[in-house]
């Protein structure tokens, strides 16, 4: 039985759970313009891309014996160089979308491990790739916390500024050229923002998971929600309840956390759309 | 404005546009005079929308030119309204008709998370009109087609333009609504504001609009609201005589 009281008082608990709830604000509202865009697609291709910075660090890590270049500012570097690649117009107008992000995709998992495979390991020892891949966040340290929490205040308060912009090009691109904003710099800006939010959900729930910490409270909140502001609040507050919910069974049945919060979110996002389908079939019935 | 008024609305001249270097169309003229009403007809692939994407500044043009006011479409071009195919808009986007029509201010420069008081009486006046004001808080996903236009016929007049561009607005709504939609764009030409429309309503023509020009890869125009023989021809491949007694069989197609 767990110690819930003495579970916790401990520092790395409350570690885990603070950048939990720093992942689930950001990726509740980039997580709302993913969704109204229909970007899922990038966002994953964005995310697992990140592997080759991952492993691009480790072996500069264990090579040149930097220590300031860890495995999330690889990550970061390929996931924001991707994500620009992608909104790029002269890569976007001559290549399919799609076929895009499968070679960033493909290539950026496939220098992970390469790059993985070349490092020294009697220097610098890796977290292993299930780490990697699915999450650990017991392992994020308090530089990576303090990082975390400086990018996200940076990008709400970039999505703040540029609300109105962000609502009218995610609803009619077209409108948007029209009224003068400048559509390519405005979907680099969200381009970027998807990258630094998978950064952000990768410590939490790992890279191939980040989908779900990214899409599914934002696709729950659209069921329920009138706005793009109130989609935005209601997602972080699902995603924070989900999350923290998950990380509490995580812990109780002392299974892995990322895989737990992925599950949990996935598990509600099915019991909120058949309460809604009920919803609406009981109301038209009333309505006959 | 002033200077607006002494200027042409729009200028087409020996304009050729296209996509990926390759000419859809080439050598249109058109002019759209102060306070007309322009029907554009033609069929489907005949090229309409794109010769409105050049007028808005969304193509450039391969060959000749096109004035807005005098000037050159390049970005946003000033003083015009545009609505677009409705069927074009993400329906289950969470907007209230409100927001989208707000989003018509957005041509107001600046960044500003927040639209201020006089933006916001802009796009009441532009609701009223558009006789919108009634379901102004609905989520547009549940607004039926014909409510969902005037929406988008409210976002472009909310910045008071002086042309107002149109493309299939009565596509796929039911008589009454068209009726309504033309009403609304009677009284905005009685209000001096010129408009060009495309449409595939043929009822609207003689009753509605001033001028009738018919789009197939090139561009005839009619100073009457009359579908002439030569239009005829022009959008159906076809002789006039053919087009009335029965089903087409001279071989010609729509280019899609």
């Amino acid at each position: 039985m767990v110690d819930w009281v003495a579970a916790f008082s401990m520092p790395l608990i409350q570690n885990m759970f603070m950048v939990a709830a720093i992942a689930c604000v950001l990726c509740g509202v980039v997580g709302t313009l993913v969704v109204v865009k229909r970007m899922v697609f990038v966002t994953g291709g964005i995310a697992h891309t990140t592997f080759g910075g991952v492993g691009l660090a480790y072996y500069v890590m264990s090579v040149v014996a930097v220590s300031w270049f860890t495995p999330m500012i690889g990550a970061a570097l390929f996931a924001v160089v991707s994500a620009v690649i992608m909104a790029l117009p002269a890569v976007s107008k001559k290549l399919r979308e799609d076929s895009v992000i499968g070679v960033l995709w493909s290539v950026g998992m496939a220098l992970g491990v390469i790059f993985m495979s070349l490092m020294d390991r009697s220097v610098v020892t890796p977290r292993s790739f299930e780490s990697i891949l699915f999450g650990d966040i017991l392992l994020v340290g308090s530089f990576e916390l303090k990082a975390i929490a400086v990018v996200t205040i940076l990008s709400l308060a970039i999505i703040a500024l540029f609300f109105r912009d962000l609502q009218v090009l995610t609803f009619d691109e077209t409108h948007a050229r029209l009224s003068g904003i400048n559509v390519t710099a405005m979907n680099l800006v969200l381009y970027v923002l998807i990258a630094i939010a998978c950064v952000v959900a990768l410590n939490v729930v790992g890279i191939v998971m980040v989908i779900a910490l990214i899409t599914i409270p934002a696709a729950m909140s659209n069921m329920f929600t009138e706005s793009l502001k109130e989609m935005m609040i209601v997602s972080v507050i699902l995603s924070l309840i989900m999350a923290f919910f998950g990380l509490i069974i995580a812990i109780g049945a002392d299974i892995p956390p990322g895989a737990t919060v992925s599950v949990t979110m996935g598990v509600l996002f099915i019991i909120a759309i058949t309460a809604k389908t009920a919803y609406v079939k009981i109301a038209q019935g009333k309505a006959e | 404005m002033r200077g607006h008024e002494l200027m042409i609305p729009i200028e087409i001249k020996d304009l050729t546009a296209g996509y990926d270097g390759r000419a859809v169309f080439s050598n249109v003229d058109l002019e759209l005079r102060d306070k007309d009403f322009l029907a554009v007809i033609g069929p489907n692939g005949g090229r309409k929308t794109t010769l409105f994407r050049a007028i808005l500044g969304l193509i450039k043009p391969m060959g000749g030119t096109v004035k807005v006011f005098g000037k050159e479409p390049a970005g946003s071009p000033p003083g015009i309204g545009y609505v677009p195919q409705n069927e074009n808009l993400d329906s289950e986007y969470p907007i209230s008709a409100r927001e989208v029509v707000l989003m018509g201010m957005r041509c107001k420069k600046g960044l500003r998370p927040f639209y201020s008081s006089e933006e916001k009486e802009s796009a009441e006046r532009a609701m009223e009109y558009a006789e919108v004001s009634d379901f102004a808080d609905s989520r547009i996903s549940n607004l039926s087609g014909g409510q969902r236009q005037r929406v988008y016929l409210a976002r472009a007049l909310a910045p008071e333009p002086k042309i107002l561009m149109l493309d299939e607005p009565t596509a796929s709504l039911d008589p009454s609504m068209k009726d309504c939609t033309y009403d609304i764009l009677r009284k905005l030409n009685r209000d001096g504001i010129a408009i060009m429309v495309i449409t595939h309503d043929m009822s609207s023509i003689s009753h509605d609009v001033k001028r009738v020009a018919c789009m197939n890869r090139r561009l005839i125009v009619n100073d009457a609201p009359e579908i002439t023989q030569e239009m005829i021809a022009l959008g159906f491949h076809c002789i006039p005589e053919l087009v009335h007694i029965g089903p087409c069989d001279c071989g010609g197609h729509n280019d899609g």
